[in-house]
């Protein structure tokens, strides 16, 4: 497939480091899908960068970006969201966001679908959604608990952790967010830190 | 030649412009410290959120102050070390996202060698020379025989200097950051507490662990005799002490070298009692003082560093430049 002005889409918030070059209806051009050591950061910029070369393709010949903007892990997620900011903004590229949980969803079968975040200590970030007819359908919103209560309260078909994401699926639901001003953004951490947590 | 100078590597959010490693363009500083205050301390998590949440809105208006465009930039030198690693990575992060956007060179800098180029940005360095870098995590004297060539002569064995203003000032009530309050409190007081000698070995190191914790006993001790402690004579008489040990050491090495000049550098750099003693200790040799403006963290310094490191060695580090939480200067990279 041409990739001529594709949409890059990232994501960092997982242990995978996700990149992916898009046409408009989110038909995968190329994608990188690779299991990190902690060191987003340092592969994110190479990655991005062997990607356009490989497609010929420079730094401004970039349509849009989709960043995943968590929740997650927070060094993560903040590689994926600085470099897609900074991107956005000296490119003057529009700039997206979606939930780095859907993302992880957008590839499950069918049915519904707990996607689950490990945070330690029997505590993570979850979201529910399904799959259905190649379109992905937000079933709860994004949360932070414990595993038991996510158990408990939700219903769900099958439990995933991980799981590269589909474009195409993603595109066909309501999850991409467009971005009205780019220096506003920030990753969704869907908590506070634990210096603020102990002081309240 | 046009640097930019990205600096996340604590509390605040900068980036600045600079021409031929001389003329300040720009200096945005984007300042966390009074979100971090009512935690007596900067919490790194806290500053990672707040640099992402700043960094392209720094970045803008340090292009538009220059007024420049991106394109006019010529290197890209970000902080790599030593510091917050969540903070450091989004600075370095979003250096490397903007020189891959304008296919500029990017090299990463060593956050002290920042403060130390911070006395070139108004004066000029003239070698051999020897500076004492002050702050919360370093107390050293560094030797330079050329620009951008650091040896560390001797360091700090225990606390650095800053890190005893810090707790001192906690254990007196007076908040934080230490620094600037025992200063300001000094400057009203006489020395008329008893200190600890300097230690007058010849060798280049400091000790402050000894200092720090005479203060907390000698005002333990009065607290349970029910005496009152006169804050302005306790902070001038800790801080006589501290600087007396720091310009003691600094004579010695200045001496040993036969240096042609003496500089400061660091956060401490801008203690005014240290500023005048150094004043009237080296009155035969060159000195240079970093001005205020420029001895807490910014950017400028970053780009100044980043212009001589880029006139040593121009090669280009590209993207897979890490964060170090901690880093040696000397290893002259």
């Amino acid at each position: 497939m041409r990739a001529s002005s594709p949409t890059l889409m990232l994501d960092t918030a997982s242990e995978h480091l996700y990149l992916a070059l898009v046409n408009s209806q989110g038909d995968v051009i190329d994608d990188v899908y690779r299991q990190g050591k902690n060191d987003h950061s340092v592969t994110l910029m190479p990655a991005i960068s062997d990607l356009l070369e490989k497609h010929n393709l420079t730094p401004s010949q970039m349509k849009r970006i989709v960043v995943g903007i968590g929740p997650g892990s927070y060094t993560g997620v903040r590689a994926g969201v600085t470099v897609a900011k900074v991107l956005a903004w000296s490119l003057n590229i529009p700039l997206s966001t979606v939930s780095s949980l859907a993302l992880i969803a957008s590839g499950a079968q069918e049915g519904a679908t707990l996607v689950w975040h490990d945070a330690r200590n029997q505590n993570g970030f979850y979201g529910l959604f399904e799959v259905r007819k190649r379109q992905l359908i937000r079933l709860a919103a994004d949360a932070f608990g414990s595993m038991k209560e996510a158990r408990d309260t939700l219903r769900f078909q099958r439990e995933i952790n991980e799981g590269k994401p589909n474009p195409a699926v993603l595109f066909a639901s309501q999850e991409i967010k467009a971005v009205e001003n780019v220096h506003e953004v920030a990753p969704v951490y869907l908590r506070q830190t634990e210096a603020e947590r102990n002081k309240e | 030649m046009i640097v930019m100078g990205v600096e996340t590597s604590c509390d605040e959010t900068s980036v600045a412009i600079s021409k031929d490693g001389k003329t300040m363009l720009s200096n945005v500083v984007l300042s966390q410290m009074e979100l971090h205050a009512s935690f007596g301390g900067v919490v790194p998590e806290i500053a990672s959120r707040e640099h992402v949440k700043g960094i392209t809105a720094v970045f803008e208006e340090a292009l538009k102050q220059a007024k420049i465009t991106a394109k006019d930039v010529d290197l890209v030198a970000v902080t790599k070390g030593p510091g917050l690693i969540g903070s450091l990575l989004v600075g370095i992060n979003a250096a490397k996202a903007f020189a891959f956007a304008h296919q500029i060179p990017i090299i990463g800098v060593h956050h002290i060698a920042g403060h130390i180029y911070a006395n070139q940005i108004e004066g000029e360095m003239r070698f051999p020379l020897v500076c004492l870098v002050v702050s919360g995590g370093h107390t050293e004297l560094i030797l330079m025989r050329d620009h951008y060539r650091f040896e560390k002569l001797g360091e700090t064995l225990d606390d650095a200097v800053g890190e005893a203003f810090d707790k001192v000032a906690r254990v007196l009530g007076l908040g934080y950051p230490g620094g600037p309050k025992i200063d300001a409190q000094a400057v009203k007081g006489t020395p008329s507490y008893p200190m600890p000698d300097v230690p007058r070995k010849d060798e280049f190191t400091f000790s402050y662990s000894g200092l720090k914790s005479h203060v907390i006993n000698l005002l333990n001790t009065m607290k349970m005799k029910g005496e009152t402690v006169n804050v302005p004579n306790m902070c001038a008489s800790f801080q006589e002490a501290a600087v007396e040990q720091l310009i003691y050491k600094s004579r010695q090495a200045v001496d040993a070298i036969g240096a042609t000049m003496f500089m400061i550098a660091g956060g401490v750099a801008a203690n005014k009692r240290l500023r005048a003693r150094v004043e009237e200790t080296f009155k035969d040799v060159e000195v240079l003082v970093p001005p205020f403006t420029y001895c807490t963290d910014n950017a400028a310094m970053m780009s100044i560093a980043g212009y001589y490191r880029y006139q040593m060695r121009p090669d280009n580090e590209g993207l897979s430049i890490n964060g170090y939480p901690r880093l040696d200067l000397t290893e002259n990279d």
